[in-house]
């Protein structure tokens, strides 16, 4: 891709909506990175009434108000539903949604192990800040072992963090990556490969809460990019298990894990071959 | 004339070919048949049986006496001896039990001696719906023909008819309204409809897809729909509980949507094969917040398909959830259709969908951009707004059936039902001194069910469930409490001939 600077954000896509993130707010840096991929796209003949995102409940979901393209600001936990929901409605619509840790690995878990499955055409971007927040401070699945919390004030000792990585292979995603909030440029690099990526697209994305979950900041230091997508599924989760979401443990790899194609959910319905292929505004404008 | 014949056996022996024969046949040959399914949640072995119900007038139940018992093991002799009439005719199994897997099929053929029918008939018949090894089957029923006499005369009869399910109406209702995408997850009694829309794919051109679970059918489907798809998902009791958080979503984001709930047996897993009209006030209430919707319940397959289109027409005009309510014994039974459905109305998406320009729904309150909004004001316009929509809705329901009387329609002694009782009802009513007054749209509810109430001198509720839930609506909207009920909620439909009892002695009639 062409490097976006953030001068050249296409205005089109900033709303008036006064932003209510915590300053300071890594999510400030994951909506910038999505304003560079969208410009970056539309530089490239996207369309930008084309753009669909879904959202789930959560910090994170905010963006919904800060982005100017059309989308679905759905229920907690069920970004992933919304978001191929919007795909079997209109298959030629770029489908990105934005979802949450609790969201994505807790209430929604279920639609995430069976993402890989259906393998609509979506790219999923998680902002894991390892936190509930936007309701102060619970565990998520993701929070790392010792997290002092309003519900376990001694840390969370009894849980382990899952390996949300892991569990999209095990899954059968087609696409997996991993990005860092605080990088705006490496994070729209994978976002744009994931939007591209003919299949689901799942990019984890380690974001800063600087407010319930400090000791999980500023991890930059354990942080490096991976040179190439790992050639083998044994590699793929060699890397993956190099961090397993607690604090000091390991160096934490970003980039492109995993990528393979297969036959996406939409290209599997007959029915829906002519509409893909003369672009036509869904089943509305569809003749039939 | 009037028949009952019961056909049981062990799940898999393939009762529903039987009654699926004999009542093919009677249906050409002019005859009204209903058959009732009824099956324990097995898939091989237990006991299943139907009742085929033939008469030379219209029916649209079944009787608890019957005349013949098809018996494909002794279990059912044993289990429904009691019910047979003196003059009771039972073929048991034992003679054709070299026949392996063509057993029904000799039984069949025995059936249609003792009814009357001729022999090339059958054989036509056997010929269109066995696939596999027809000249096998063939011979078994050959042989079951010979092995018996003759004991009905059965005329042909001018009438032309066809058999329909409460599925094959809410199936027939879609596809009549152009349905571009039906999402569900399997439960009884629901999935057929999800089997039948899915087998239709290529014929029709919708779409069918079965997601992990009801959570996500209901926040798909209204995606979809908001991206501009005509959109139905359905479900049963348990799986509709699950939906309710998306259906707050659909009052909060206002995009039209469908939903087909075919009750059954509760709570919780309850009788998950038998029928119930336990949840009325989930249909009606189910989704926190406050927000419009309709709810129309139809009584028949014909009223299924026509209720159907109703419910997309009003959900795309309004952009509200409209659901169609059934149950098992509705969705199950097999019914001989005589009217024509009404022309179906044209479903128009008339709304911007994402893609022709940027557009925003939300599961906050929201301005008109779909931007979210805290503030007070917003809020109690947005409120008033959907509080409007209440009268605007029921304004445009007062057009279509809201509610059919049925029976004397002189007469002072009133039955108020909804939904799959109206059967056994209309049929229960026969010749006697009432009135049947079948509510369809529930929500909204028609004005002319409190004038009716008070121009009756005696007012019954019957209802297929504990607690009278349509009784308890009508006091709330009326102030009327229907002292009268006659409930039943052991998951066994109403039988027409027991029911017949029942009013006559609420209504102390001769």
């Amino acid at each position: 891709m062409t490097e976006v600077s953030k001068t050249e954000i296409n205005k089109k896509l900033n709303t008036d909506y006064k932003i209510t993130w915590c300053p300071g707010c890594p999510n400030f840096r994951i909506l910038e990175s999505a304003k560079v991929v969208l410009s970056n796209l539309m530089k490239q003949g996207y369309k930008q009434e084309n753009f669909a995102m879904a959202c789930g409940i959560g910090c994170h979901g905010k963006i919904f108000d800060y982005l100017n393209i059309s989308g679905f600001y759905g229920l907690h936990g069920r970004t992933i539903p919304t978001a191929i929901g919007l795909k079997l409605g209109n298959p030629n619509l770029n489908v990105i949604a934005f979802a949450g840790d609790g969201d994505t690995y807790s209430e929604g878990v279920e639609h995430f192990v069976s993402a890989g499955k259906h393998n609509a055409n979506v790219a999923l971007f998680v902002h894991d800040n390892q936190s509930f927040s936007l309701t102060t401070g619970q565990p998520t699945p993701t929070s790392e072992k010792g997290f002092k919390n309003k519900i376990d004030y001694s840390g969370a000792k009894l849980t382990n963090p899952i390996n949300p990585l892991m569990l999209a292979l095990s899954s059968g995603i087609t696409f997996i990556a991993r990005a860092n909030a605080r990088d705006v440029q490496g994070t729209a690099k994978i976002m744009e490969a994931a939007i591209k990526h003919k299949g689901f697209a799942f990019v984890e994305i380690i974001q800063d809460c600087i407010v319930f979950n400090i000791p999980i900041n500023n991890r930059d230091k354990d942080m490096y990019y991976l040179k190439k997508i790992p050639a083998t599924k044994d590699e793929t989760i060699k890397l993956m298990q190099e961090y397993d979401y607690n604090i000091n443990d390991g160096k934490i790899a970003l980039g492109i894990f995993w990528k393979e194609e297969r036959l996406t959910l939409e290209d599997q319905f007959p029915q829906l071959q002519n509409m893909i292929k003369n672009k036509i505004i869904g089943w509305k404008n569809l003749k039939r | 004339m009037r028949l009952n014949i019961c056909i049981g056996g062990r799940a898999g022996q393939g009762i529903n070919l039987v009654s699926g024969i004999v009542s093919g046949i009677l249906t050409k040959h002019g005859y009204y048949t209903f058959n009732y399914r009824d099956y324990p949640s097995i898939i091989r072995g237990g006991h299943n049986f139907n009742i085929l119900s033939i008469s030379d007038e219209k029916i649209e139940s079944h009787e608890s006496r019957i005349d013949g018992l098809v018996a494909m093991d002794d279990l059912t002799i044993e289990i429904h001896k009691r019910e047979l009439k003196k003059s009771g005719f039972i073929i048991p199994s034992d003679k054709y039990v070299e026949f392996g897997i063509n057993l029904n099929i000799a039984l069949a053929g025995a059936l249609m001696k003792i009814l009357g029918i001729n022999k090339l008939i059958l054989d036509e018949e056997i010929k269109n719906s066995v696939r596999k090894n027809p000249e096998e089957s063939l011979k078994a029923a050959d042989f079951g023909f010979d092995s018996v006499e003759k004991k009905f005369t059965l005329p042909k009869l001018n009438n032309r008819l066809q058999i329909l399910s409460g599925s094959d109406g809410v199936i027939q209702g879609a596809i009549n309204s152009k349905l571009d995408v039906y999402i569900g997850y399997p439960m009884t009694p629901a999935t057929p409809v999800l089997t039948g829309l899915a087998s239709t794919q290529e014929k029709y051109g919708h779409l069918v897809f079965q997601p992990e679970g009801e959570i996500a059918v209901a926040n798909m489907a209204l995606a979809a729909s908001f991206a501009g798809a005509r959109t139905i998902i359905g479900t049963s009791s348990g799986g509709f509980d699950l939906m309710t958080e998306a259906l707050s979503l659909q009052g909060q984001s206002e995009i039209p949507l469908v939903a087909y709930l075919a009750q059954r047996s509760g709570p919780a897993t309850g009788l998950p094969t038998y029928t119930m009209q336990g949840d009325l006030d989930i249909a009606l209430r189910a989704g926190h917040g406050e927000f419009p919707r309709i709810v129309i319940a139809p009584g028949t397959p014909v009223e299924a398909i026509e209720k159907t289109n109703e419910a997309f027409y009003l959900s795309e005009k309004f952009r509200v959830l409209s659901i169609i309510l059934s149950d098992k014994h509705l969705a199950e039974s097999e019914f001989s259709l005589t009217e024509t459905p009404k022309k179906p109305l044209e479903v128009k998406i008339t709304r911007p969908v994402p893609g022709e320009k940027i557009l925003k729904a939300t599961s906050y309150e929201h301005d008109e951009f779909g931007n979210s909004t805290e503030s007070a004001e917003l809020t109690t316009r947005n409120g008033l707004a959907r509080l409007r929509k209440y009268s605007e809705i029921k304004k445009a329901c007062e057009k279509f059936e809201m509610i059919k009387l049925h029976g004397n329609l002189k007469s002072k002694n009133l039955i108020v039902a909804w939904g799959s009782t109206a059967g056994a009802i209309k049929d229960a009513i026969k010749n006697l001194d009432v009135k049947f007054l079948q509510v369809i749209y529930i929500k909204p509810i028609s004005d002319q069910i409190k004038s009716e109430i008070k121009k009756s001198n005696k007012v019954l509720l019957i209802e297929q469930n504990l607690t009278g839930q349509l009784g308890r609506l009508i006091r709330e909207k009326t102030g009327i409490s229907i002292k009268q009920k006659v409930l039943k909620f052991d998951g066994r439909p109403f039988t027409s001939d027991t029911l017949r009892e029942q009013i006559k002695k609420e209504f102390k009639l001769k």
